[in-house]
């Protein structure tokens, strides 16, 4: 009795491992290149969670697994890019999603994975004279224009604005401080000073607003495209609502500035979407053939407020890498 | 002339007639290692028409369908993988066999991807004046293209020479000369561009360095770089002045003494090292279409690494043209099979340095051994 309950046992274990087997070898596999720009910007560590959180639903939803490889330069470096997307379509990836730290530089290598039969999506940063399918992200012109908008109102339209521009090389940064100015426009009271540029770490920022600062007392707001300089701890030194700032980004270091007033309001660009989303695109592209009904998917920025920040940190608490 | 039999600083030279076997054993095992774990992978079947351009081949299902047709190829051992990693070694690797003269000689250069940047910025503003939407776009290519790469060439070359004229006539160390430079030469770049991105060159000067052999193999920058390696090897084996190089680096005084006009020597490898960052800027140039201030930064250090690996020694005195491009080739291999394994990026900075300190460590073990065989061999011979 006890010897054919036993036998019972391991037949039962062993169709079990069978269906396992056989269910896991029928499934599809599926890869998709995720290409940042940097690794150590927070932000595209959340667009590679949401790609994950992507592959592992879409996989439930449509029976096939995906895997997301991540192929990003640990610094931005275009040329890095370009290889990487040589060496997925080599790798056999079924898509790739790319964020440009040089669109010139990678139109060759996108166009040749989209000859090669690999499609390609961009987000955050777009190479448009490329043959990618869709492109998702923040419209930069409309950010910067959103950035002054807010500061502005916040600042009774009135007052000596600075711009925080980070690296010049950057042509989505270009058009945010376009944004800025065209919108500045608007404002008869409103006057810019500069747009001020700097090395794109905490540090180097948070000391480029110090010494601006220091330079001309008279600035009345900070319009910041990014907000890298409250990564740190001790960015700001006046007193909070002295100076009005409004900033682009609501990562997890920089919600405290709003926590205590030094900061008014935080335009959140939807990272973990430019992953997430990116990853729905390229597999409605791959499985059902289908592609987006305008090239130019764009993507709101959520505005973050004392009001709001909690509920908005929540967030992060799913976004970032485990 | 036997090259170990009256070398100053014996090292590479000696023990061995052909130093750089371990670093060749170590690119066959890793060739092996990502054939056998690489897998295969399945890739649509191309066909490339007579007018050049290149199309996905269909075939007719059973239900009337036009499908792609699939080829099975194993990951790492296909012509378009080896090709592709050739393509992607040659940028360093020919800025390597410089970077191993100037070691070679005691020097170093940290300059390098800043004079990388520099010559691309400005070669590609004199490459877009000519592109299609330049002011010159009605000039003829046969003068556009060259007057492109005498710019790419001539700016790396006087970055070298302002590098070696400063580090000779100042007498200041070379790492504090080319860090200087560095700094100098990327803010050129960046002034020049205002940071933004060059693109927009005459097509035959793209055709020309991505020209494309059999199944879509692009094979110019593979050529350059054997080509670099081969005179490389030649001018440190084989010439007068090569020989220079080693005697400066492995015992200054003593080279001196011996006649050797030193600051010669020093100004030729920082020449060369500036000549060779021009090509590697001209490669990527057609290769990849744009320049930006931004260009090659930290490459100082893969072509530092790429030497180290390659066998030279930082005190001067030693190192090999091909160990330099083997040393890059390693390097590459590691980074390109973390992609084909499907090792998480996350470990490839520990990956690359680990296997920067081994086959240094390596290297140390391989002549510790050959020191010990030559006192051997002499303990024997001596009464």
């Amino acid at each position: 009795m006890k010897n054919r309950l036993l036998n019972l046992l391991i037949v039962i274990a062993l169709a079990g491992a069978f269906a396992s087997v056989a269910t896991a070898q029928t499934k599809k596999n599926y890869l998709i290149g995720l290409v940042a720009k940097s690794q150590g910007n927070p932000v595209f560590q959340a667009a590679r969670v949401g790609a994950m959180d992507a592959a592992r639903d879409l996989g439930q939803k449509y029976g096939v697994n995906i895997k997301i490889d991540w192929r990003t330069p640990n610094e931005e470096d275009a040329q890095k890019q370009a290889e990487a997307i040589e060496q997925l379509v080599l790798a056999g990836a079924d898509g790739i999603a790319v964020s440009c730290s040089d669109a010139n530089k990678l139109t060759d290598a996108i166009n040749s994975a989209v000859d090669n039969g690999v499609p390609v999506a961009t987000f955050d940063s777009d190479a448009p004279a490329s043959k990618r399918f869709v492109t998702y992200g923040t419209d930069d012109f409309s950010c910067g224009e959103q950035v002054m908008d807010e500061l502005a109102r916040e600042m009774s339209s009135n007052g000596v604005v600075a711009i925080l521009g980070g690296n010049q090389n950057a042509p989505n940064l270009q058009k945010r401080i376009a944004g800025v100015r065209e919108e500045a426009k608007k404002y008869p009271g409103i006057t810019i000073l500069d747009a001020f540029y700097h090395k794109e770490t905490p540090q180097d920022a948070a000391a480029k607003v110090e010494q601006v600062m220091q330079a001309h007392p008279e600035i009345g707001g900070w319009a910041m495209i990014g907000a890298w300089p409250l990564f740190t701890d001790n960015a700001i030194k006046w007193k909070p609502g002295t100076i009005k700032c409004v900033a682009v980004d609501a990562l997890p270091a920089e919600l405290q500035y709003l926590r205590d007033g030094y900061v008014q309001i935080l335009l959140a660009q939807q990272v973990y979407q430019w992953g997430y989303h990116s990853t729905e695109l390229l597999m409605d592209k791959i499985l059902l053939k289908k592609s987006p009904p305008a090239v130019k998917d764009v993507s709101p920025l959520i505005p973050v407020t004392k009001a709001n920040v909690d509920e908005f940190a929540k967030n992060w608490q799913k976004w970032l890498p485990k | 002339m036997n090259p170990s039999a009256n070398h100053p600083a014996g090292g590479r030279f000696s023990g061995t007639r052909f130093p750089e076997k371990g670093l060749l054993l170590v690119i066959v095992g890793l060739g092996l290692l990502l054939s056998i774990f690489g897998g295969s992978v399945q890739r649509p079947l191309m066909q490339t028409d007579p007018d050049g351009t290149r199309h996905r081949v269909f075939h007719t299902n059973a239900s009337g369908e036009q499908e792609p047709v699939f080829v099975k190829e194993n990951k790492f051992f296909n012509s378009q993988n080896l090709a592709q990693l050739a393509k992607d070694t040659s940028f360093v690797a020919i800025m390597a066999v410089s970077a191993m003269f100037v070691i070679i000689s005691g020097g170093i250069d940290l300059s390098v991807g800043a004079v990388y940047a520099l010559s691309s910025v400005l070669a590609a503003m004199v490459f877009q004046r000519f592109g299609p939407d330049g002011a010159g776009s009605g000039v003829s290519p046969w003068l556009g293209v060259p007057a492109g790469l005498l710019a790419c060439l001539g700016v790396g070359t006087l970055c070298g020479l302002i590098n070696g004229g400063m580090i000779v006539t100042l007498r200041v160390h070379p790492f504090i000369i080319t860090l200087g430079t560095m700094a100098i030469f990327r803010g050129v770049a960046f002034v020049i561009t205002k940071g933004q991105s060059i693109g927009g060159f005459p097509q035959v000067f793209r055709d020309m360095v991505r020209a494309e052999v059999g199944n879509g193999l692009s094979l110019v920058p593979l050529a350059v770089m054997v080509l670099v390696t081969v005179a490389g090897g030649v001018y440190l084996t084989r010439m007068a002045a090569g020989r220079r190089i080693y005697a400066v680096g492995g015992n200054e005084l003593a080279a001196r003494y011996s006649g050797i006009r030193v600051e010669r020597v020093k100004l030729s490898v920082f020449l060369f090292a500036g000549l060779t960052a021009g090509v590697a800027a001209v490669l990527s140039l057609g290769y990849y279409g744009s320049a930006t201030s931004g260009d090659g930064q930290g490459y100082e250090l893969n072509v530092i690494a790429a030497a180290v690996v390659g066998g030279a020694s930082l005190s001067g005195g030693k190192g090999t043209a091909l160990g330099a491009l083997l040393g890059a080739l390693v390097i590459q291999m590691i980074s390109s099979g973390i992609v084909i394994l499907g090792i998480d990026q996350n470990y490839s900075q520990i990956i690359i340095g680990a296997v920067v300190i081994v086959a240094v460590l390596l290297d140390q073990f391989n002549r510790w051994l050959a020191e010990r065989r030559l006192a051997a061999r002499a303990k024997a011979v001596s009464p």
